[in-house]
Formats: C-alpha cells, sequence, structure tokens
C-alpha cells in the first residue's frame, strides 16, 4: 500500500511538473507572440525591422555555373542564389516555446563601426524579446572565429547566429554547429551555397541584387556624360577578399554591364584594403595610368576608399570621373550630399543584426521561417540623401 | 665622440663618414635605377605618365605619412631595439583623442594627441630602455593594450571631426592637416600640390639627420645600437638614450596619427594599421641595419622613395596589390638577408 502511494506521488510530480513546464511554455509563447518589433527604430530613424519587397527571381541553375565566363551573372549563380535551391540537412524542430528568455551567441566578422551598428541593432530586437544576448568579435582572424564557434557550441545557447568569414570556410563552420544539434542562423555575408544546409535560415542584404541597381543608375550617369564614347573605362576598388562582398561588388556589377551596358569597359581592379591612403594612392596611379580613360569607379565601400578616392581625383584635377559606392555610412553620404559620389546603397547595419535575431524569434516562437530574407534594396543620391540621416555609423 | 666610438668597437664602427655617405649614394641610385626602370617601361609602351611631374609630386605625397613615422622608427632601429610594434595603435589613439577633444579647439586638441602619444613613447622608454624588456614582444603587447584600451573607451565607433568640434572653424583646420597646400598657403602656385604632410617628412628628415649625426645624443645613440655594452662602459646613460629613441618614435607617430586620421576625416581604432612594418621595411631600405648603429635618416628617407616608387610602377603595370604585398615582403627579406651578410663580414651578426 506504502509502494502504491509512493507511486502515485512520483506520477503526479511527473504530471504536475510536465503540466507546469507546458503551461510555462505556453505562457512564455503567448507573451513572446505580444512582443511587437516593428516599433522599434534605427539610429537613422527608418524602421529597424523592413523586409525587402522585391521578389527575387530564381532563375534555373546552369549545369556547371564556374565554366560560364565571370562576366556573366550565372557565373555566380551558386554565391548570388545560395539559400535558395538547398536540401536543409539534421534541421532542428522549433520549441515553440517563445523567444523570451532564450540564450544566442551571436559572432560577427570583426570589429568595425559597421559591426558596432549591426550589434546595436540585434541587441535591440534581443531586448524586446528579454533574450540573453552575447556578441563575439573575431576581428577578421578566421581561425579565431573557429575557436569562437567551439567556445559557442561549448556554451549550449539556444541558437548561435553567424556572420561567416570567409564564404568558401563556412560550410565546415556550418556543419560543425549542426551536428552539435545547435539551430544556426547565418547572416550578412553570403556564404557558398553548401552552408545554406546546414542552417535553418539566411538573413541580410541581396548584395549581388543591390549592386546590380547601383551599376545601372552608374552607367546610365555615365553614359550621359559621355555620349559620344564608344567605350567608357571603368575600374573597381574590391573588398577584401574572401567574403561575398568581394564578389558581390565587383562581379555583380561588372557582370550586369555587360549584358545592360556593353560599351563599360573594365580596365582594372584591385582589392586596396580600407585605409584612405593605399586607396588614394592606387586610384593615384589609376589615373596616371589611364588618364581620361578611366571615367567611373566603382567602390566597394563608401568611407575611407572612397575619401581616397576623392583625395586622389582632387590632386588629378579630375571632377569628371562617376564614382559610386557601396553602404551609406556618414562619410559616404556626406560625399553624396556634396555631390562627389554619385550614388551609394542603402544597407542598414542595425537592420542586418536586427532581422538575424527577429528570424530567430519567430522560429523559437513556431512561426515559418523563410530559408532566406533580404533587407530592403535602395539606391541614395543627392536627391534622397537627407531621409537617410542622421547616418547609423 | 666619433673618436670614442671607434676606439671602444672598432670592428663595428669600421665604417667612416665616407662609407656612410656611399651607402646614402647606393640608396638613392638604387631609386634613379627605379626611376630608370620607370622610363625604359614608358617608353616601350608598358606603362604610361610615370614621366610627369605630378606623378612625382603623387609618388612623395602618398609616402609622406610613411616618410613621418619611419624618420621616428628609425631612432628605435638606430639604438639597437629593431622596432616599435606599437605604432598603429599609438596613431589610431592618437588620432582619435584628437578628433575626441576638438570640443576644446584646434590646438589644445593637437596638445592632448601629442601627450598621449608622448606617454605611450615614456611607457615603452621606462619598460625597455630600463627593464631591457624585449623591444618586439613589449610594443607588440602595448599594441593590443592601447587596441582593448580604444575598443574599451569608443566601442569600436569612429568619431568624426566636424560632429565633435566647438566650431566648424576648428574642424576645417584639423581637415587640413592632411590637405593644407603649402604652396598656395604661403601664396605660390596652386597646381604644385605640395601637401603639409610632405612638408613636415622633409623637416622632420633634416631635424633627424642634424640629431643623429651632430649631437651628443645622435653619438650615444650610436654607439648604444652598435654596442650597448660598450656604450655603458663608456658612461652613456644607455637607459635614457633608449627611452628618448622610443619617445621620438611615439611622437612622429603622434604625427603620422594626426594627418591619417585629417585624411580620412574619421578617428578609428584601424587608423595606422600596418605602418609598423612598412615603416620598419622603409628603414631597412634605407641603409639602417636591424642590429643598430648604423645608417641616417637622409638614407631612410630614400628607403621611403623607394618604396613610393615600387608601389607606383607596380600599379602602373597593373599588379594587384595583394601581390604588391608578397614583392615587398620579398624584398624586405632579400635587404635584411644582404644586411645581415654583410654585417658578418665585417664581425658583426645582425641580431
Amino acid at each position: 500500500m506504502k509502494r502504491l502511494l509512493l507511486l502515485f506521488a512520483v506520477l503526479a510530480l511527473v504530471a504536475g511538473t510536465t503540466f507546469g513546464q507546458s503551461a510555462a511554455a505556453k505562457k512564455n509563447l503567448e507573451d513572446s507572440l505580444k512582443v511587437d518589433v516593428s516599433v522599434l527604430k534605427a539610429a537613422d530613424n527608418q524602421p529597424l525591422i523592413v523586409l525587402s519587397t522585391e521578389k527575387k527571381v530564381i532563375p534555373a541553375r546552369p549545369a556547371n555555373p564556374e565554366a560560364l565566363p565571370e562576366t556573366d551573372p550565372l557565373h555566380w549563380y551558386d554565391m548570388e542564389y545560395a539559400g535558395w535551391n538547398t536540401k536543409k540537412v539534421n534541421q532542428p524542430k522549433s520549441p515553440g516555446d517563445g523567444a523570451i528568455g532564450k540564450k544566442i551567441i551571436f559572432i560577427v566578422h570583426g570589429d568595425h563601426p559597421w559591426t558596432t551598428a549591426c550589434i546595436l541593432g540585434a541587441k535591440k530586437v534581443a531586448d524586446a524579446y528579454k533574450i540573453q544576448f552575447k556578441a563575439l568579435s573575431p576581428n577578421w582572424d578566421l581561425a579565431v572565429q573557429n575557436q569562437m564557434i567551439d567556445q559557442a557550441i561549448n556554451e549550449r545557447p539556444d541558437a548561435i547566429l553567424l556572420i561567416p568569414l570567409d564564404a568558401k570556410t563556412a560550410p565546415q563552420q556550418a556543419r560543425k554547429i549542426n551536428e552539435a544539434g545547435i539551430p544556426l542562423f547565418l547572416f550578412n555575408t553570403l556564404p557558398s551555397a553548401e552552408a545554406m544546409n546546414y542552417c535553418i535560415a539566411w538573413t541580410g542584404p541581396d548584395d549581388f541584387g543591390q549592386q546590380r541597381k547601383l551599376a545601372r543608375v552608374w552607367a546610365d550617369e555615365m553614359k550621359k556624360r559621355n555620349a559620344d564614347a564608344k567605350s567608357i573605362g571603368v575600374a573597381y576598388v574590391q573588398h577584401a577578399p574572401g567574403g561575398s562582398p568581394y564578389y558581390a561588388r565587383c562581379w555583380g556589377p561588372m557582370s550586369e554591364l555587360s549584358g545592360y551596358a556593353p560599351s563599360v569597359n573594365t580596365l582594372i581592379k584591385d582589392a586596396p584594403g580600407f585605409d584612405a591612403d593605399k586607396a588614394s594612392q592606387v586610384v593615384g596611379d589609376w589615373l596616371t595610368r589611364f588618364g581620361p580613360d578611366l571615367k567611373g569607379i566603382f567602390a566597394a565601400d563608401d568611407s575611407a576608399q572612397a575619401i581616397g578616392i576623392f583625395e586622389a581625383l582632387k590632386k588629378a584635377g579630375r571632377n569628371d570621373v562617376v564614382v559610386v559606392a557601396a553602404g551609406n555610412s556618414r562619410q559616404g553620404m556626406d560625399l553624396v550630399k556634396q555631390g562627389k559620389l554619385f550614388a551609394i546603397t542603402y544597407q542598414t547595419a542595425e537592420g542586418d543584426g536586427a532581422l538575424a535575431v527577429k528570424t530567430a524569434s519567430d522560429w523559437f516562437n513556431g512561426k515559418p521561417v523563410p530559408p532566406v530574407s533580404y533587407i530592403p534594396q535602395k539606391i541614395i543620391t543627392k536627391a534622397n540623401v537627407d531621409q537617410f540621416y542622421p547616418a547609423q555609423w | 665622440m666619433e673618436d670614442k666610438l671607434k676606439t671602444t668597437d672598432g670592428r663595428s664602427l669600421r665604417s667612416g663618414s665616407f662609407m656612410r655617405f656611399m651607402i646614402v649614394v647606393g640608396i638613392y641610385f638604387a631609386a634613379a635605377l627605379f626611376i630608370l626602370l620607370g622610363a625604359v617601361l614608358q617608353a616601350t609602351g608598358v606603362i604610361r605618365g610615370f614621366l610627369s611631374v605630378q606623378n612625382f609630386i603623387n609618388i612623395i605625397d602618398t609616402v609622406s605619412m610613411l616618410g613621418i613615422v619611419a624618420v621616428g622608427m628609425a631612432f628605435v632601429t638606430y639604438s639597437g631595439n629593431m622596432a616599435d610594434m606599437s605604432v598603429p595603435t599609438t596613431m589610431a589613439l592618437t588620432g582619435i583623442v584628437a578628433v575626441q577633444m576638438l570640443q576644446y579647439g584646434f590646438w589644445p586638441a593637437i596638445g592632448i594627441a601629442i601627450v598621449t602619444g608622448l606617454i605611450i613613447g615614456m611607457i615603452n622608454a621606462i619598460v625597455i630602455g630600463r627593464f631591457r624588456a624585449n623591444p618586439i614582444i613589449w610594443t607588440l603587447a602595448v599594441n593590443y593594450v592601447t587596441m582593448g584600451v580604444i575598443r574599451l573607451v569608443w566601442v569600436n565607433k569612429q568619431i568624426y571631426p566636424d560632429t565633435v568640434a566647438s566650431t566648424a572653424g576648428v574642424s576645417q583646420s584639423f581637415d587640413s592637416i592632411y590637405r593644407l597646400n603649402v604652396v598656395q598657403h604661403i601664396g605660390g602656385n596652386d597646381l604644385l600640390n605640395i601637401r603639409l604632410p610632405m612638408l613636415m617628412m622633409l623637416i622632420l628628415v633634416v631635424i633627424g639627420q642634424f640629431v643623429l649625426s651632430r649631437t651628443s645624443f645622435g653619438g650615444q645613440l650610436k654607439m648604444t645600437g652598435a654596442s650597448f655594452r660598450a656604450a655603458k662602459f663608456t658612461g652613456v646613460h644607455v637607459e635614457s638614450v633608449i627611452g628618448l629613441a622610443f619617445v621620438v618614435c611615439a611622437f612622429t607617430a603622434t604625427l603620422g596619427g594626426l594627418a591619417v586620421t585629417s585624411l580620412s576625416r574619421v578617428g578609428a581604432w584601424y587608423n595606422g594599421a600596418g605602418y609598423d612594418f612598412r615603416a620598419v621595411t622603409a628603414v631597412v631600405i634605407g641603409g639602417m641595419t636591424l642590429a643598430g648603429g648604423r645608417g641616417s635618416i637622409v638614407g631612410v628617407l630614400g628607403g621611403v622613395l623607394i618604396i613610393g616608387l615600387i608601389n607606383n610602377i607596380m600599379t602602373l603595370l597593373g599588379i594587384p596589390t595583394l601581390s604588391q604585398d608578397i614583392i615587398r615582403g620579398a624584398i624586405f627579406i632579400i635587404v635584411v638577408g644582404i644586411n645581415a651578410k654583410s654585417l658578418r663580414s665585417l664581425g658583426r651578426d645582425d641580431t
């Protein structure tokens, strides 16, 4: 009889605990679903979280994209459309118990004012959901980022959010996190396609898409200024090699213009880094080398690189060169306002980080999560630059 | 002092004024060869625009900030302490401090930035001069600590002069540290674009050369660099001499940091990155041995110009920056190798 009573008591305790947990989870989910992050604002007074309304058209994959010339947009298929046609592997199921109280580890690529703004945006959403938020920065060191991933796995968070430092190493990193059974969300830079198999979702800018858009605006202006020219010589100041912006911000526009503006002819491209003095030296030498044949410059960065470019143009007494750049830093927007930079892309740093955390929160809340979500694309010119002040970084 | 040097360390100081002159001639001869190479490449149609006044001004202009930093680095190398690896963050910190202090006016900002730089120099001076810490390891550690301080205090944010400065004029003054056209400023032709950093580099070269070759401090530095023990036995206060070399280096790094920050119009942790290795490369190409006690500031200027010419010719040839880095690194290795071999033949190791 005593044993029977004990068994009853244990069963009652287990049932009570389970019911209690389930009730608490239900309450947590209800509370989480009530959180409205759409009211949050970024430092530039734009809404913090806005999704791109443009529908991305996904063409059929060529049999061997890499066999196509680099100036063919489909050569970059596996990078530009990474995540759209993937077979997800070993994906954990959403706990569906609400985002409130979850722990996430947010691993970025390196220290930069952009990254600071990105973390700030992510933190705003995390705070709204009362998520335990831990940001780690490997300061552009791939080996350190790999160590941080190991450290994050050991801490057993509810999710890891990662900006892969190197597109080609990303699959190994993603597989490791996936095999550890920790939900993974990739964001900002595009990894190579295989990495997408191991993550629940990817969020960030459609870097190829917006650079293609910027390229068209750039080409139109160059054609306007050089109406009689049969060939318009241009140069590309590239991003740091390794990450997706290196490809998207050079071959994105280059491949776009091969069809849209075939008269635009690439004279040279180089990745001088992000020092204004180095960019100034390289562009100064290009101006010496190509003289008046150089009609346009496409820069991967609208801050230090753009400053260096305009110093070189000033020294050479050239104000006919059409310069566009990716990003919307304070320096870039000032240059647009001064009429120096012709156009830049709106790339919300805060929104980028915020969308990643929002997507993870939706997943904790049991909502369906698309495999790829883009932040909006906008082109900033002198006509609309005032809308984007104050700059996020 | 020269006599003393010869008697206490005869082998290491075998090179006299004539030898020093010949080394400098050799460096400028090498620079002339690069100009000849550029001229030949232009004549054969491989590159264009090399032989123009504007291009040569550009070359000097683009290396002027490197030249400023290299003058100070040369003092450290000359003292026998190889290099100051804290230069990049000294440049970044002093730049960001200057921008932050623009709220109190231009000159207070510059003054506080210089004091900040000198404090870093003093710390290096005490630890390396007095406690004989390994200069590379110690200054690398200082570099990391300073970076940490910047990241902690400014949270990886960059600061814009015009948002901090007390008035627009103060911001413009800071802007003109890099952009002031000296020739135009004194009423000359605005086509001759001689900017302030170029003038600063030339002034520092003149002062640096005078100090190294014509003052007792220069003689003591030479002796300390050539043979620390011999200098100590001769009565040279080696701690102070080495310490002062690091202070000088921090001072020129501060000037370089101000110019770089003015150019990029932003105070940020990354300003100055890479200047340590670039400055040491210029110093070594300029004929200064890493073992110390040999070389001249005029030679270092030659090294800086050679780097500018190499950069210019490689870019005109269309060689990508990443490949250029490999070539510059290879040149550094070759020069250090030749240097070490010639020192061994003189009875000294380049260690």
